[in-house]
C-alpha cells in the first residue's frame, strides 16, 4: 500500500465513512414508510438530511420541485467527492456524474420529444429540468426550446453527446421513438466508463472495473428479463441492448435463452444461473396476466437489487484506501434517495405502506 | 447540588388492583421513579405473579402522536412540551375519534396543498416568459398582436392559458397581443386560425407590444405568487386552527403512552398489583405519601437501601444546576458515574473553563464568544423551530462560559484583541512570548509558561487522584485506595517522581537527587505494589471466588506488576507533560495576535484594520476550536482516567418530563 492512496483516500473515506455511519443509523426511510399521508411524510424529512426538499414542499405544494431538489443534492453530493480527490479518481467520479447528466438529458428530449413530435403542450413542465451545469456546456433552455432536430443538435455541440444525438434523424425519431437513442445514450456512456477505469492505478482498476461488470451484468440480465421476457423482444433486438462486457452478454446460457420463442423465455433459469435464490422469493399471490408479469418483473428486479446491495455493503469491509468505498457510497446514497423519491410519490397517490414495500426496489 | 451521586432506594409495593390507575396517575405525576421489572424476581415468586397486555398498543399511541406533531409541523407550530401534560387529564384514548380529526385535517391540508402546486406551476410559466424576456431570448417566446375575428376572445384566452400563454387586449382598440412560446407554436397556430386570427399591421403597435405584455406578465406573475403564498399561509392557519385540538390529542396519546410504559413493569395477582423502583432518597416520603393516598392507605411498602444491592444495579442520579447544564452533557457524553462516587461536574467545569482560559486568553476574543453564545441562545429562543446549525443550541451555552473565562484570562495576561490596553493583572503573556517579559515579571520566558501549564497539569492530576480516593474510600475498597496505581500508592510514586523531576530542572538539567529517602520509598512501593496481586487473589478468594494454582498466582501478580510499573512510569509522565499542549496553544495564540498585529502596521488605513479584524476572527475560529478540542480531550484522559469509571447505570424515571423514545 503505498502512501498516495493513504494521501489521497484518508480524508474522503473518513468523512463517506462517517456519512455511511450516519445513514445506516437513520429511520428516515422506515418512518416515510410508515406516514400515512404526504403531509405526514414531509413531517418525517424535515428534520432530516432532506430538510431541504420539506421546504420546497411548504413553498410550492409541489412534488415534482422536491424531486428537483433531491437531483439536486445528488448532484452536490458527486460534486463534493469530486473535489476531494483528483486525477484519474476524480475523472471517475465526475463521469459517474456524467450518468445524471445522460439521465437529465433523457428526460429534456422525452419533454422536447413530447412537445415538437407529438405537439402535446408540456407548460411548465420544462420548469422541472434541472438546468445548471452538470458537467458538459449544455444549454438546456436551448434544447427545450428547439424548434427543430437541427437546433437541438446545436444546443448540445460543445457536449460530448453532440455526435451521438447527431447520428438520429428526426425520422428516425418519428419511426422509432426514443427509445434508440436514450440506448445508445447509456451504451456510449459505458463505453467512455470502461475506458476511464483503464486510467486508474492498478488497485483502483481493480476495485472499480470489478464493481462495473457487476453492475453491467445485472443492467444486462434486466434488460434480458425486460425485453427479452416481459415485452417479448426479438433475439436481435435484445442482443442490441446488451453491453458486450462481463458474464452475461457473451454466455451460451444468454444465447440459448435468446435462442427460445420469446413467449417461451423463462427468465427464473438465467437468473438463477448468476444469482442462485430467485425461487426462493415469495411469489405474487393471485395477480394474473400482464399484472403478474409486471409483479414478476418487478421481483426480479427487486431480488437482482437486493443482491448488488449485498455486493456494495461487503465492498465496505474491504481496502479502504481505494476507489471502492466512493462507489459504495454513491451506491448507498443513490438508493436512498430514489427510495425518499419512490415513497414521497407513493404518498402523494394515496398507496399503502405495504404496496410501496412491496414495489420499492 | 451533590457532591456525590443522589442516593437511592429500592421501592416494592403492593397495592389493590382497583387502585392501581390512581396509583400510575400519582407516580407520572411526581415523575421520580425508575421502575425495575418484575421479572427480575426469583423464579418461585415469579410463578405466582402474571402480566397483561395493554388494551392499547404503545405504538400505535406513539404512531398517532407522530402524526400530530407531523401535522402540526406542517402548519409551523412548535411541538409542544411536557408543560402541556396534566395527569388529572389522563383518559382512555379515543383513537377512532383522534383518527377522524386527523385524517380530516390532513385531507383539507392536501386540497389546500393541490391548489398551492397549480398555482406554483402558474407561477414557473410565467416567470420562465419573464426570463426569456429579461434575458433577451426572445426567439423562445411568439408574440403577436391581431384581431380576433372569430368566436369569442375569451374562449381563445383560455385555451391559450391552457399552454401557458397570455392574451390581452390593447387598451381603446379591438387589437389583442398573444405570447406565447415558439416550441408551442405547431398548437398554437391551428388554434388562433379556429379563432379567425388577423395580424396587424401596426409596426409601431408590434414594437411597443413586449412592454406591454412585460406589464401585464409581471401583473399576471405577482397575482399567481400571492396566491401561492396565500395557500402557503392558509395552511399554516388551517392548522393553528386546529392547534388547540391537536394539542389535547397529543397530550392524550402522550400521557396514555408514558402510563402505558409504567404499566408494563407492574406484575399482578388475582386482586393486587405489584411494581418496584428506584427513588433518590430524598424523594422517599413524598413518593410513599402519594402511593398511599392514591391507593387510599391499601398498600403494602417496603424500602430496600441501595447498599443491600449490588452496586452495579443501582441507577445514578446526579443533580448540578442548571447553570452546570454544558458541563453535566460532557459528563455524560463521555459516561455515567458509579453509584455513591462522586459528581465530577463541577470539578469538569473549573478545569475546562481554566484550561480554555489559559490557551485562548483575551477580553475582546472572550467577548466576542460571549457575545455568540448570548445572541445564539436568543435566537434560538426567538425562533423554538430553528434547526441546530454549526453553533448549536448546546454550544451556545458553553461559548458564555468560554468567553467569560478567555476574559477573565484576558485580564489577567493583559491581552485585548492582541493588544495591551491595560497592564496585565498576572503576567504579560505575549510579551513573555515575545521575548521581553520584564525583570519584575512573575514568568520571563516560554519555559516559565511551560513550567506554569506543567504545575497546572499536577494540580489536575492530583485533583483526579484525591476524587478517587474519595469514590474507592466510599466504596470501602481499601486495597485499591491504598495500593492501586491511582491509590495512594500511586500517588506517593507519583510525589517521588515530580520531587525527582523538579529537581533535575533545578539543577540544570544535569543531575537527579540523591536524596536518602528516594530509594527506600520507590523500593518499598515497588514491593507493596507487587504484593498486592497476591493480596488481591487472597481476599478473593475468602469472599468465595475461585481458586487457583500458585504458579498462576504468582504468574498473574507479575504480570499485573509489570503492567502497573510501565502504566505509572510512562502513563503519569505523559499525562503530565500532556499538560505542555496548554502552554503550547496559548502560544501559538499569542504569536498569531503578534503577527497580525505586525501585519496590520504593514499596512496603512483601512488595510491595517481589515487584516487585525481578520486576523482576529481568524484567531476566534481556529484558536477557538482548538482549545475546546484541546480542554476536552484533557478532561477525558488526563483527568478522567484518574477517577471517573464509568460504570454507573443512569437513572431513568418515567415521568411527564421523560424524552420520547425516538429523541433518545
Amino acid at each position: 500500500m503505498s502512501s498516495d492512496r493513504v494521501s489521497l483516500y484518508g480524508f474522503i473515506n473518513a468523512k463517506l465513512r462517517a456519512k455511511i455511519g450516519l445513514m445506516r443509523q437513520s429511520k428516515v426511510i422506515e418512518n416515510l414508510l410508515h406516514a400515512s399521508s404526504l403531509v405526514e411524510a414531509v413531517g418525517v424529512i424535515r428534520d432530516s438530511k432532506y430538510h431541504a426538499v420539506a421546504d420546497a414542499y411548504d413553498r410550492t405544494g409541489d412534488l415534482q420541485q422536491m424531486e428537483l431538489v433531491l437531483l439536486g443534492m445528488e448532484i452536490s453530493m458527486y460534486k463534493e467527492v469530486a473535489r476531494y480527490l483528483e486525477g484519474s479518481s476524480a475523472d471517475l467520479i465526475n463521469h459517474l456524474l456524467g450518468k445524471i447528466e445522460i439521465d437529465n438529458l433523457k428526460n429534456t428530449l422525452r419533454l422536447w420529444y413530447s412537445s415538437i413530435m407529438r405537439q402535446r403542450p408540456i407548460r411548465h413542465r420544462s420548469e422541472y429540468l434541472f438546468k445548471d451545469t452538470i458537467l458538459s456546456p449544455i444549454d438546456w433552455t436551448a434544447l427545450i426550446n428547439a424548434t427543430s432536430w437541427e437546433v437541438v443538435g446545436a444546443s448540445l455541440k460543445d457536449s460530448p453527446y453532440h455526435d451521438t444525438v447527431a447520428a438520429f434523424t428526426e425520422q428516425d425519431l418519428q419511426q422509432s421513438g426514443l427509445f434508440p437513442l436514450e440506448t445508445e445514450l447509456d451504451r456510449m456512456w459505458y463505453v467512455h466508463l470502461m475506458e476511464c477505469v483503464k486510467t486508474l492505478k492498478k488497485a483502483d482498476e481493480d476495485v472499480a472495473t470489478s464493481m462495473l461488470l457487476l453492475e453491467i451484468d445485472l443492467r444486462n440480465l434486466m434488460m434480458l428479463v425486460r425485453y427479452g421476457w416481459y415485452h417479448h423482444m426479438d433475439a436481435e433486438a435484445v442482443k442490441r441492448l446488451l453491453l458486450p462486457w462481463g458474464k452475461v452478454a457473451s454466455s451460451q446460457e444468454s444465447e440459448a435463452y435468446l435462442r427460445q420463442n420469446a413467449s417461451e423465455r423463462d427468465p427464473h433459469s438465467i437468473i438463477n444461473r448468476y444469482y442462485p435464490g430467485l425461487e426462493d422469493q415469495q411469489h405474487s399471490g393471485s395477480a394474473h396476466g400482464d399484472e403478474a408479469s409486471v409483479l414478476e418483473t418487478l421481483k426480479i428486479e427487486g431480488y437482482l437489487a437486493e443482491r448488488r446491495k449485498a455486493i456494495y455493503q461487503r465492498m465496505l469491509a474491504q481496502d479502504p484506501f481505494t476507489i471502492g468505498l466512493s462507489l459504495s457510497y454513491f451506491f448507498l446514497f443513490k438508493e436512498e434517495t430514489s427510495m425518499v423519491k419512490a415513497i414521497l410519490n407513493g404518498k402523494y397517490y394515496g398507496y399503502e405502506e405495504a404496496y410501496i414495500r412491496g414495489v420499492l426496489v | 447540588m451533590n457532591l456525590f451521586t443522589r442516593p437511592m432506594k429500592l421501592l416494592t409495593a403492593v397495592v389493590l388492583e382497583q387502585t392501581s390507575d390512581a396509583v400510575v396517575r400519582s407516580l407520572l405525576g411526581l415523575g421520580v421513579m425508575d421502575f425495575v421489572h418484575m421479572n427480575k424476581l426469583d423464579s418461585g415468586q415469579m410463578e405466582k405473579l402474571s402480566f397483561r397486555q395493554s388494551s392499547v398498543s404503545r405504538s400505535a399511541l406513539q404512531d398517532m402522536r407522530h402524526r400530530v406533531e407531523a401535522l402540526l409541523k406542517q402548519g409551523h407550530i412548535p411541538v409542544p412540551t411536557s408543560e402541556v401534560l396534566n395527569v388529572q387529564n389522563l383518559e382512555k384514548p379515543q383513537l377512532e375519534a383522534f383518527k377522524k380529526t386527523l385524517d380530516d385535517l390532513t385531507g383539507n391540508l392536501l386540497s389546500l396543498k393541490e391548489k398551492q402546486k397549480e398555482s406554483n406551476q402558474m407561477v414557473m410559466g410565467l416567470e420562465e416568459m419573464q426570463r426569456y424576456i429579461k434575458e433577451d431570448k426572445g426567439e423562445y417566446l411568439d408574440l403577436r398582436v391581431g384581431q380576433v375575428t372569430k368566436g369569442r376572445s375569451e374562449d381563445l384566452k383560455d385555451r391559450i392559458a391552457a399552454f401557458g400563454g397570455l392574451l390581452e387586449s390593447v387598451e381603446n382598440t379591438d387589437l389583442w397581443i398573444s405570447l406565447t412560446l415558439r416550441r408551442d407554436v405547431g398548437q398554437v397556430d391551428p388554434l388562433l386560425d379556429k379563432f379567425g386570427w388577423m395580424e396587424s399591421s401596426d409596426v409601431q403597435l408590434q414594437q411597443q407590444a413586449v412592454s406591454m405584455i412585460k406589464e401585464q406578465l409581471k401583473k399576471e406573475h405577482q397575482a399567481a405568487l400571492t396566491d401561492r403564498e396565500k395557500i402557503e399561509k392558509a395552511v399554516d392557519a388551517m392548522v393553528l386552527g386546529q392547534q388547540t385540538q391537536l394539542f389535547a390529542i397529543w397530550a392524550n396519546l402522550r400521557l396514555n403512552e408514558l402510563s402505558d410504559q409504567i404499566r408494563s413493569y407492574f406484575a399482578y395477582t388475582r386482586n393486587t398489583t405489584l411494581f418496584s423502583g428506584w427513588v433518590p432518597t430524598d424523594q422517599a416520603e413524598v413518593v410513599e405519601q402519594a402511593i398511599n393516598q392514591a391507593s387510599e392507605g391499601q398498600c403494602v411498602i417496603e424500602w430496600t437501601e441501595a447498599r443491600q444491592v449490588p452496586r452495579g444495579e443501582v441507577p445514578v442520579a446526579v443533580s448540578s444546576p442548571k447553570m452546570l447544564a454544558p458541563f453535566q452533557r460532557m459528563v455524560n457524553n463521555y459516561s455515567t458515574p458509579e453509584y455513591g462516587t462522586v459528581n465530577p461536574t463541577i470539578f469538569v467545569m473549573i478545569a475546562y473553563l481554566c484550561m480554555f482560559g489559559l490557551m485562548f486568553a483575551d477580553v475582546g476574543q472572550g467577548f466576542v464568544l460571549m457575545m455568540v453564545g448570548l445572541l445564539g441562545k436568543w435566537g434560538y429562543k426567538k425562533n423554538p423551530l430553528k434547526k441546530d446549525g454549526m453553533i448549536s443550541r448546546n454550544l451556545t451555552e458553553l461559548l458564555v462560559y468560554l468567553g467569560l473565562s478567555a476574559m477573565v484570562f484576558g485580564a489577567l495576561f493583559g491581552s485585548y484583541f492582541g493588544l495591551n490596553l491595560f497592564p496585565a493583572i498576572w503576567f504579560n503573556y505575549e510579551a513573555v512570548v515575545a521575548g521581553h517579559g520584564g525583570n519584575g515579571s512573575l514568568i520571563t520566558d516560554v519555559y516559565g509558561i511551560l513550567g506554569l501549564t506543567i504545575k497546572f497539569g499536577i494540580i489536575i492530576i492530583y485533583t483526579g487522584l484525591v476524587l478517587n480516593w474519595i469514590n474507592l474510600f466510599r466504596k470501602k475498597s481499601y486495597l485499591q485506595l491504598t495500593l492501586d496505581k491511582n491509590g495512594l500508592l500511586g500517588g506517593i510514586l507519583f510525589g517521588t517522581g515530580l520531587y525527582m523531576g523538579f529537581a533535575f530542572v533545578e539543577s540544570g538539567y544535569r543531575s537527579f537527587p540523591s536524596d536518602p529517602w528516594i530509594a527506600p520509598v520507590i523500593t518499598i512501593s515497588l514491593v507493596l505494589l507487587f504484593v498486592r496481586g497476591f493480596l488481591s487473589y487472597y481476599i478473593s478468594v475468602k469472599q468465595g471466588g475461585e481458586r487457583h494454582d500458585l504458579g498462576a498466582v504468582t504468574m498473574d501478580a507479575v504480570m499485573e506488576w509489570f503492567v502497573d510499573i510501565l502504566e505509572i512510569f510512562t502513563g503519569y509522565l505523559s499525562n503530565t507533560l500532556s499538560f505542555m499542549r496548554v502552554a503550547g496553544l496559548g502560544i501559538a495564540h499569542a504569536s498569531l495576535m503578534q503577527s497580525f498585529k505586525e501585519l496590520s502596521s504593514l499596512a496603512d488605513g483601512f488595510g491595517g484594520v481589515m487584516i487585525f479584524i481578520l486576523g482576529n476572527i481568524l484567531v476566534i475560529v481556529l484558536e477557538g476550536l482548538s482549545s475546546g478540542i484541546q480542554s476536552l480531550r484533557l478532561n477525558y484522559y488526563e483527568f478522567f482516567s484518574r477517577y471517573f469509571t464509568g460504570k454507573g447505570v443512569a437513572y431513568q424515571p418515567v415521568g411527564l418530563k421523560s424524552v420520547p423514545s425516538e429523541q433518545r
